[in-house]
């Protein structure tokens, strides 16, 4: 579903992503973790387009990202790690116009909506603006806004940002449901032992080149578990 | 150390503006260095033009060239007082480093220090750059010696301290009033009506015999703005002296320097009084946000965009407050017109009413260059950091671009012909000058917004504090700058025409194909100002930017 074909993003002349090659199958949830200014937020930007991979390709789904970008993000989603908004739209209008934009019909755009506001816990605060909420709750209102289109894939940087427990908890259940019903999630993540629990397999990022990937099962036989071998590779 | 404070505070300001000068930046900008300095030139050749012009009036020529000197003032006054009233409410109150400041161990009167100079420096850094070239032409004109051009400096830095002052204090206690947000609008409000009232006042003062041209001479002359009580008069004052080639007036000299510490000093003391109290009031509350009568409406994919920028727009205090502005402005811009006595200039020039729909074409394109700064050219801006979310959603850029091209350049369309249509009516202007001045002006409407928003598309800052900041950096000024070229380019080519076509008995081929030329170079030059930034925009807003 995911295919990062040896893609390479440098920044005046120097790399940010180098040689990055990663599949990623349907319903599979993948972790790519890393030290800060590892390239996982670069990975992640080039995969939703908002930047353009140098070398390389990006296939989402059937689509290169970089020649049919419309298609590839018809069938994504994507919760960015800084939570821009409007501000000075509701919580409820921010998701009707990201219902607009991917021109879903009106009643199916209202019953996902009530479902999701629902869901994520904004169901209170639906009419209040924007730029009264917590980091917390804009990050709810994010995933509610990635997920109104049922979309294939679903990039996350960063998803627990802001969170409280009750948040990380419900959202760690709508990721592991989400990966059942076969949508495919990538994550970026430093919440190590979150990555461990929820993953399928983790790809470990450095100096913009990927090191090493492991599954789950692998994982947990290392001593110290992910966090160990983070430790261990990010030397 | 308090002193060293505020030095520490501004250095990572300078800092950053260093980092982010290289060459290359200078190299992309040198484009727009170039029209900076074309205009300055051109403002100077202008001013030096009208000045010679007006001092060589028999009888009223020097009075009425001093005249201007202080009309040059008064008109600063008010302008600055406003911007530093609208860009301290802005940097004291909205400005993401506020909390930064408050939570780390930085008195009160240090972050008040730190802001009055931002304030200070963003709201007059615009008439120091545009002004110059007036106070040289007077220089030259008058073959002053050198100590003008430096007690002229001096003298416009201590009136922009008084300005600062009144308008820093202003903000504060408008702010103590009202929340940051609402200050903002209720200080418009305030302000407009302070506008028009002097205005009214002003023209109540002026004679009402304008029957003649000896009538309209008269009327300048006796324009009031020589209270002894406005530092326009006090500036005015001090540096007239200079044009007979004496030093400046040290009395009026010693009156701005004391008005400018005073009035600094007074905005200080305000500021200890109101900030931190301030601070507090202003914080965002969850307040519940009726969904009104549009509440089933649910927009299609082309209407989403232009949808939720309405929607925005009429919720943002610090947006539509500046319709009022732009409305009491157009209501001083139809009362002028309809004051203008046509008939009894008419004597002047047989062509006066051409003359007269000229120079109506102008001042409105004067208008659209500005209002299209503010509202097309910001148009794309106006997403902020949250573009992120047209760039990562299936939103074509040429639908984006499309959408923001209608939701700004319908009502400013709208309003600059509706401006046209009654100043035209107000002066009798009928029939096909009142057809072709209408379909110009439609054209240019067009063609200036097509411009706006695609410009504001390539030069796009997704990063302030301020939507007005955006029309009032360097590439909002540089866009006025073209936008105004490409309506004088056409209306020169149209009057070009009008003169081929009505002064000359018998048109020779020649004259024909000059016509011909100036249709097609007319028609080029609108649709190259709508088609090619709205192109160039587009690649720009489809190519990697850093948006957050």
């Amino acid at each position: 579903m995911i295919t990062l074909d040896n893609i390479g993003k440098s920044f005046d002349g120097m790399y940010a992503v180098r040689n990055l090659s990663i599949t990623v199958g349907s319903g599979e949830i993948f972790g790519l973790v890393g030290p800060n200014g590892a390239g996982k937020t670069t990975t992640i930007k080039m995969m939703t387009g908002l930047l353009s991979p140098d070398e390389g390709d990006i296939i989402i789904g059937r689509y290169n990202i970089t020649e049919e970008p419309i298609n590839a993000k018809s069938i994504l989603g994507y919760v960015p790690d800084k939570s821009f908004l409007y501000e000075k739209l509701t919580a409820r209008e921010f998701l009707t116009f990201i219902s607009s934009i991917y021109s879903i019909e009106k009643s199916e755009a209202l019953t996902r909506m009530e479902k999701l506001l629902d869901l994520f816990g904004i169901k209170d605060i639906e009419d209040e603006l924007i730029e009264s909420f917590s980091q917390g709750m804009r990050q709810r209102l994010l995933f509610a806004s990635a997920l109104i289109h049922n979309p294939e894939v679903l990039l996350i940087d960063e998803p627990f940002m802001g969170l409280d427990p009750f948040g990380i908890r419900m959202l760690t259940g709508v990721i592991t449901e989400l990966s059942t019903k076969g949508v495919t999630i990538f994550l970026a993540t430093h919440s190590l032992h979150i990555a461990e629990e929820l993953c399928h397999r983790v790809g470990f990022i450095n100096k913009g080149s990927l090191i090493a990937v492991k599954n789950s099962d692998e994982i947990k036989s290392i001593e110290g578990g992910l966090e160990g071998l983070f430790m261990r590779l990010g030397e | 150390m308090t002193e060293n404070m505020v030095l520490l505070l501004i250095r990572p300001k300078f800092l950053s503006l260093k980092n982010s000068i290289s060459a290359r930046i200078v190299l992309r900008r040198l484009p727009f260095i170039a029209i900076g300095i074309g205009f300055w030139v051109l403002f100077y050749i202008g001013t030096y033009k009208v000045l010679s012009y007006v001092r060589g009036i028999e009888f009223f020529g020097e009075i009425l060239s001093k005249k201007l000197f202080s009309m040059t003032f008064f008109s600063l006054l008010g302008f600055l007082i406003l911007s530093n009233i609208i860009t301290a409410i802005s940097s004291f109150y909205l400005s993401r480093d506020i909390p930064f400041f408050l939570s780390r161990p930085v008195e009160i009167k240090d972050i008040i220090r730190l802001k009055s100079f931002e304030s200070i420096l963003n709201s007059s850094w615009m008439v120091m750059s545009f002004i110059p070239p007036v106070f040289i032409a007077y220089g030259v004109s008058y073959n002053v010696p050198i100590n003008y051009y430096i007690s002229i400096l001096v003298a416009l830095l201590l009136f922009i301290f008084i300005t600062a002052g009144i308008g820093i204090s202003i903000a504060h206690i408008l702010t103590r009033l009202f929340p940051a947000k609402k200050a903002r609008n209720a200080l418009l409000g305030i302000g407009i009506i302070f506008f028009l009232l002097l205005y009214f006042i002003l023209r109540s003062i002026i004679p009402g015999d304008l029957s003649t041209p000896e009538g309209l001479i008269n009327s300048v002359m006796t324009f009031r703005t020589d209270s002894p009580l406005l530092p326009s008069y006090w500036i005015t004052e001090a540096i007239l002296p200079m044009f007979k080639n004496n030093g400046p007036d040290l009395f009026y000299s010693f009156v701005l320097l004391s008005n400018g510490a005073f009035f600094l000093l007074l905005s200080a003391i305000i500021g200890q009084w109101f900030y931190r109290g301030n601070i507090e009031r202003i914080q965002p509350s969850g307040k519940i946000i009726g969904r009104g009568f549009l509440k089933y409406f649910y927009p299609n994919k082309n209407m989403a965009i232009i949808y939720k920028d309405i929607k925005m727009f009429f919720r943002d205090t610090g947006q539509w407050s500046q319709i009022f502005i732009i409305g009491a402005l157009i209501m001083v811009y139809i009362y002028n017109f309809k004051s203008i006595p046509v008939d009894a200039i008419s004597g002047l020039s047989p062509f006066i009413k051409e003359l007269m729909v000229l120079v109506n074409m102008v001042m409105a394109g004067l208008v659209l260059s500005a209002v299209a700064a503010r509202f097309l050219y910001t148009s794309v801006s106006l997403e902020g950091q949250a573009f992120w979310v047209i760039r990562t959603t299936p939103v074509d850029i040429a639908r984006f671009l499309r959408s923001k091209f209608l939701y700004a350049s319908i009502p400013v369309t709208l309003l600059i012909v509706f401006l046209v249509f009654v100043t035209n009516l107000a002066m009798d202007i009928k029939g096909m000058l009142m057809s072709v001045s209408i379909a110009t002006v439609l054209m240019l409407c067009i063609s200036v917004s097509g411009l706006g928003t695609g410009f504001g598309a390539i030069y796009p800052k997704f990063k302030y504090e301020n939507i007005a900041s955006v029309s009032m950096s360097i590439g909002g000024m540089v866009f006025m700058l073209i936008a105004f070229s490409v309506v004088i380019v056409t209306l020169s080519l149209e009057a070009w025409i009008f003169y081929l076509y009505n002064l000359m008995t018998e048109l020779t081929i020649f004259e024909k194909i000059q016509i011909a030329v100036s249709l097609i170079l007319i028609l080029l030059v609108n649709a190259a100002a709508f088609y090619l930034p709205m192109k160039i925009g587009r690649k720009k807003l489809q190519g990697h930017i850093e948006i957050i």
